[in-house]
């Protein structure tokens, strides 16, 4: 390609997505309440997008660049601009052709700073939108993760396992105890509230379950329910199908990282080989991570460590 | 005033499957409107805003041994609740697919009475349905509204008359599963949806608010009626500038829509037209979506059966 001086106008951005659906399944997942805005970054290695509420949780998704198609990024710095994620879902959504692999561009900056899509695989019909951005606000970043010590804290859980406990624990509601303890591994949901619910996943009682664990002491932390519950509240029904499990880390402070894999390959129909072969790239994957701040209160009481 | 007849497996058919589903979905309530030669279900047509759709049936589509009689030049029109007609026709289908033994006298009739409901001193009008089995009979009488009187019935037609107007251009939807899955998905993205209607067969759908715009195009549609060539530069515009254009050499049409209505025009698949076409009447009065029946078997119109919708307008438009 030409210089970007010849071409000075060329976008920061012009990429192509095969699987609409995947994408959609990915924002989704980060989308709890109605009006929520985000924050998209655009880099050479892909596209994050960062929703953030109340100062006590973010939630981060990867779109990695490996994802797309193709993806001609120009731009210097890392262009970060505002949208309605709402809006963003939904705009992308009608780019998904329920029975069709769709394959999209997306394109920014458009002439008034918008994010253009458009829908590039038939010349007769053709779909596209201009969505407006915003100044992003400014981003909290003392979300940063580090680890509570020598050994990770942390454990895996089947997705859908993962969901229905934080769907049970809703009727004590308010805010929720989480316990690693390593004599005998395991992992511990309690609920105290209008009533008590505790659940507990043992990890020599059910490997299926808790697929992994890592804790070499003792540590308990409380999380606000209804952040908790956003974690899990909007995950894709793909993640749940394919068996997949979810990460859950506690890092210095009791910070909790909880991370999804979503799939965003080809759907299977137009490309049954890869299916039958059992195959998925690993790469077209995208990541989804959510930091749950505790909820602030005399640690030293729960904290055993 | 009188009207008997005998519904025709087919006709049962027709409405049971296919015509009550989807004009259920218009509304509830409709007019039935029955001449010498035809039963129509009309929705809207008397009281201005919303959907109007008309459904009509040459009286052979659905009826045999079809008798009417009134002062009115022999027509009655009365409103129904299609969700209790259709009930009252899925269970006389369930009794006589029961008693499959005796087919020549399985025969279902239909007809305009007055009785006395219960607990009530007033005779009421019902459209009543009898179907006759081996051993024994089962009537179900479906309430409906004292019929039109002569003056509401002319007005009737006369609304009639005028919603036949076709427009100069009409463009074939290539597939109508595939705009309603769009449209429902568009549902979430704004309430108003802007359609233009160009002679190149062009139709552009597009929603429009103040953080997104976003539409879809479709190209080289079938057209019925009036065509203009294709200019040549067409071809590498965007779709707005396209249609714009179009508009400016007045080979376009555009009108405002709300997207419930939109919406509500595409349930009309649910009685599976065998293709559907949008025009924009003249000065953007209405969009106007005909569906068209194929003979069974064949690729040609029956022309006994006929549905269209006519959304209002919003905005005049250009």
């Amino acid at each position: 390609m030409s210089s970007s001086a010849v071409e000075p106008d060329f976008p920061d951005l012009v990429c192509q997505l095969d699987n609409v659906q995947g994408m959609v399944d990915a924002l989704s997942s980060v989308r709890w309440k109605r009006h929520q805005d985000a924050v998209l970054e655009l880099s050479e290695h892909g596209i994050v997008l960062i929703v953030e509420d109340s100062g006590c949780i973010q939630a981060k998704v990867y779109l990695k660049r490996e994802l797309f198609q193709s993806y001609d990024y120009r731009a210097e710095g890392r262009p970060r601009f505002g949208v309605g994620l709402g809006l963003f879902v939904d705009c992308l959504n009608t780019f998904s052709v329920p029975g069709h692999s769709s394959t999209i561009e997306i394109r920014y900056p458009g002439p008034d700073m918008q994010l253009l899509f458009k829908s590039v695989d038939s010349p007769d019909a053709c779909t596209y939108a201009e969505m407006r951005t915003r100044i992003p606000e400014t981003i909290s970043w003392d979300y940063n993760f580090e680890p509570a010590g020598s050994t990770p804290l942390s454990f895996t859980v089947e997705s859908a396992a993962l969901k229905e406990a934080i769907d049970d624990l809703e009727w004590p509601g308010a805010s929720i105890q989480i316990t690693l303890q390593p004599d005998p591994p395991c992992v511990t949901f309690r609920g105290e509230g209008h009533g008590d619910l505790q659940i507990d996943f043992m990890y020599y009682a059910n490997i299926d379950l808790l697929m992994a664990f890592q804790c070499d002491r003792r540590i308990s932390y409380r999380y606000k329910y209804k952040f908790l519950r956003a974690t899990t509240s909007n995950i894709p029904s793909s993640v749940i199908r394919d068996n997949r499990g979810s990460k859950l880390t506690i890092g210095r402070g009791g910070m909790l990282k909880v991370q999804h894999l979503v799939s965003v390959s080809r759907s299977s129909i137009q490309h049954p080989h890869i299916d039958s072969a059992g195959y998925q790239q690993p790469s077209r994957i995208a990541y989804i991570e959510f930091f749950v701040k505790p909820e602030e209160e005399d640690e030293s009481t729960i904290n055993d460590s | 005033m009188k009207f008997k007849a005998f519904l025709t497996d087919n006709g049962v058919n027709l409405l049971e499957k296919r015509f009550l589903p989807a004009l259920d979905k218009m509304g509830r309530i409709c007019h039935l409107y029955l001449t010498r030669d035809h039963a129509i279900f009309l929705h809207n047509l008397l009281n201005g805003d919303g959907v109007q759709s008309i459904a009509q049936f040459r009286k052979e589509a659905l009826f045999d041994d079809y008798r009417i009689s009134s002062q009115n030049e022999d027509r009655i029109a009365f409103t129904i609740d299609l969700a209790l007609l259709h009930r009252a026709l899925r269970s006389s289908v369930s009794i006589s697919s029961t008693t499959t033994t005796t087919t020549i006298t399985d025969r279902l009739q239909i007809k305009l009475v007055k009785k006395l409901p219960p607990n009530s001193q007033q005779p009421m009008p019902f459209l009543s349905f009898e179907s006759k089995g081996y051993k024994s009979a089962v009537i179900q009488d479906v309430p409906i509204s004292k019929p039109l009187s002569r003056a509401d019935v002319l007005e009737l037609q006369s609304a009639l008359d005028m919603a036949q107007d076709l427009p100069q251009t009409l463009v074939q939807v290539p597939d109508l599963h595939q705009l309603q899955s769009f449209v429902d998905r568009l549902k979430h993205v704004g309430d108003l949806l802007n359609i233009s209607i160009t002679q190149y067969g062009d139709l552009h759908l597009q929603v429009s608010t103040t953080l997104i715009s976003l539409g879809q195009e479709f190209r080289k549609l079938r057209i019925l009626g009036v065509q203009a060539d294709v200019p040549p530069s067409n071809q590498n515009m965007s779709a707005q500038s396209r249609t714009e254009m179009a508009i400016q050499r007045g080979e376009a049409m555009s009108v405002q829509v709300s997207m419930k209505h939109f919406a509500k025009s595409l349930q009309c698949h649910l009685a599976k037209p065998d293709c559907a076409f949008y025009g924009i009447a003249p000065q953007g009065a209405c969009l106007t979506v005909i569906f068209q029946f194929f003979i069974p078997g064949t690729r040609q119109t029956d022309k006994s059966i006929s549905l269209h919708c006519r959304l209002p307008v919003l905005d005049p438009g250009s």
